[in-house]
């Protein structure tokens, strides 16, 4: 048991030092900035997408009642 | 034969060169005597150096002047040589209760949606999840530079907040987005209202106990250009690539261009839009409605709110709003979960008020310029959500300490600031830079003076009347558009906040406030403030860079004031290429 809380102290031990490391030296940062953005950029930009100019601007369905619209309306 | 090329040649040639360069100094002993000269410098330094003094740095963090924060960058990439050492308590508590403390959350905060495991679809579809928000803290880093004690813990507390509710809500988009579930309405796309990020999440309080309200683009644009400014840009390209010219408010063209590039979640059977904050922005709504293509309700408020009939106006038009949602959904308003919301929104404003009577009046406000003005804009447009309260209960304590134990939270403040108009997305975090660099101190700014209202819940006449009004004093509104009577309120606002400053934004492709910039200018003279303006294209760095803003600033500081800077290493750095 002893021996079992002692590695696992241990194991805690490295971890948090490794954590710390990687906050100091702004590995996290580095990491994202120079492995991680490059990559999801080119990613994204090669994505396909749907374009959406195509989108019909026709039969747009009144929210409001022809009635409320005419009551509503200024002059 | 190989070809001759030239460059390779004289990239030969320079190398030989140097190498019998290097030949030469090492026969004539050059190289020796620079290598004797280095070390006996550094045995000099070192027999110098006094170690009670390198001890008090290691535990407390250097004193202000000989920090040299600007030479812990990376070249112009905004990275960190290393992070900074700000005394052992301060430094662990950056790593624990500020760095580890939100990775740990940010992971709970995820598990916490409806379905976590939408995140990873999320970061895979969208460009504004996976290139931005991943790097959040750094967004934390550069808020917080140089900052120590209970302002470092108070402004931390105020991003958390933040960061927990732009994760609710991309969750929740992801969770309903029909994109990511195959074409499929399920139970969270049919239970989502969607609506622009001006109209306030408080007009949908009576449907909260059955449906959830996300603004569309909060997330996707306007949070993203503090995190990561580079994002936005592809949205406002995209935009001038269907032939929109480059001079409108950029901010309009961003939110515009996430549909042209269909960047945006499908997550909502309806759409509430709003013309706030201006002309640009009804546009935004005409093209919102042709992209989306669905049931949507434009809910427009009038800029001169001055006038009662316009004021009756926008409260019909709330109710008009209220009646859409209702015909929509089949699910009536509920004026019990309302009032409820607008009172936990009362107590947040009336804990703002707090805040500002302590900024306004002492020394000992823990608070920095851009946690103060990010954290009150996205609250009061999101509306009432338990994070918020969460975080106002931990600065009410430290706010509180700060005031009973006199501590001065930002010791080497030289000048009180108020900065007025919007401000630039990709660099709200210059007061931080401004602070340390000159003792520029932003206690205030214009975005957190808005929606100062109390909303009364006797009756619903009333609560009606006190949310229209609410909404009318909405961003970039009332002070930037709503006429120049609000616009002027500014110099209540130095004298009340006491501030000797003004830090005066002049966003280039806002209409409204250009057409205000001279009556201001004279303002200024008749009334002898000290007045510096900042220049800038709200999400778009690309036209006024910050280092172009850094540079105005130390140029009016050194030219007019005539002062020096307390961190010189801050005066000129490259930083265009960072998030």
């Amino acid at each position: 048991m002893k021996k079992f809380l002692g590695k696992l102290l241990l194991i805690a031990g490295i971890g948090y030092v490794v954590l710390f490391l990687v906050f100091y030296f702004d590995l996290d940062g580095k990491f994202l900035y120079y492995v991680w953005e490059p990559n999801a950029v080119a990613r994204y930009d090669k994505m396909k997408r749907k374009d959406n100019t195509l989108t019909p601007y026709t039969d747009k369905a009144n929210v409001m009642p022809d009635s409320e619209v005419k009551e509503r309306t200024v002059g | 034969m190989k070809k001759f090329n030239l460059r390779g040649f004289l990239d030969q040639f320079s190398a030989v060169q140097i190498g019998k360069k290097v030949v030469r100094d090492a026969n004539d002993g050059t190289i020796h005597n620079k290598r004797m000269d280095m070390r006996n410098d550094i045995q000099e330094r070192r027999e110098n150096r006094d170690w009670n003094k390198v001890w008090n740095d290691f535990l407390y963090g250097k004193p202000h002047e000989e920090r040299r924060l600007g030479d812990l960058y990376l070249g112009n990439t905004g990275l960190y040589k290393h992070r900074e050492w700000r005394g052992v308590k301060d430094t662990f508590y950056y790593f624990h209760m500020i760095w580890m403390y939100n990775y740990v959350h940010m992971v709970m905060d995820i598990l916490k949606g409806d379905e976590p495991l939408t995140f990873f679809k999320g970061v895979w579809r969208y460009r504004w999840m996976g290139q931005t928000y991943l790097s959040v803290m750094h967004w934390f880093d550069r808020g917080m530079e140089g900052l120590r004690g209970e302002a470092l813990k108070a402004s931390a507390w105020h991003y958390r907040g933040m960061v927990s509710e732009t994760i609710r809500q991309f969750m929740r988009m992801f969770s309903a987005d029909k994109k990511l579930h195959m074409g499929e309405e399920n139970q969270y796309w049919k239970k989502t209202i969607a609506h622009d990020e001006t109209v306030s999440g408080n007009i949908f309080y009576g449907w909260r106990d059955r449906f959830d309200d996300v603004a569309l683009q909060m997330i996707p644009y306007f949070v993203s250009c503090h995190v990561n400014n580079k994002t936005v840009l592809n949205y406002i390209d995209a935009m001038q690539s269907i032939g929109l010219p480059a001079d409108p408010c950029p901010m309009c063209q961003a939110e515009s261009g996430i549909f042209v590039l269909d960047d945006y979640p499908d997550y909502s059977p309806v759409m509430v839009t709003s013309n706030e904050a201006c002309d640009g922005s009804v546009a935004t709504s005409i093209i919102t409605d042709w992209f989306l293509d669905r049931p949507l309700f434009a809910m427009p408020q009038p800029m001169r709110f001055d006038d009662p009939l316009n004021h009756k106006h926008c409260m019909e038009e709330i109710e008009q709003c209220w009646k859409f949602i209702e015909k929509e959904t089949g699910e009536p308003f509920n004026w019990e979960e309302f009032k409820k919301h607008a009172e936990a929104q009362n107590e947040l404003t009336e804990f703002e008020r707090e805040k500002w009577d302590v900024a306004a009046n002492t020394p000992y406000y823990p608070i920095n310029g851009v946690a103060q003005a990010l954290y009150r804009i996205y609250y009061s447009q999101d509306g009432d959500r338990p994070i918020w309260h969460e975080v106002d209960s931990h600065v009410k304590k430290i706010l509180n300490k700060c005031v009973e134990n006199k501590i001065e939270t930002f010791p080497k403040t030289r000048h009180r600031a108020i900065a007025w108009s919007c401000a630039p997305l990709y660099y709200s975090n210059w007061c931080t830079w401004a602070y340390n660099c000159w003792g520029i101190n932003t206690i205030i700014n214009m975005d957190s003076l808005m929606f100062d209202k109390t909303i009364r819940t006797d009756t619903y006449e009333h609560a009606l009347d006190d949310l229209a009004r609410y909404n009318e004093l909405a961003p970039m509104r009332s002070m930037a558009v709503g006429g120049h009577e609000h616009i002027f309120q500014l110099w209540d606002y130095m004298e009340k906040f006491n501030c000797d400053m003004v830090i005066m934004y002049d966003q280039l492709q806002c209409k409204g406030m250009q057409g205000i910039k001279g009556m201001f200018e004279d303002e200024f003279r008749k009334r002898n403030i000290h007045a510096i303006w900042v220049p800038h294209a709200l999400p778009d760095k690309r036209t006024v860079s910050r280092k172009e803003i850094r540079s105005i600033i130390n140029d009016y500081m050194t030219t007019v004031m005539g002062e020096e800077p307390l961190d010189p290493t801050l005066v000129d750095f490259d930083d265009d290429a960072s998030w």
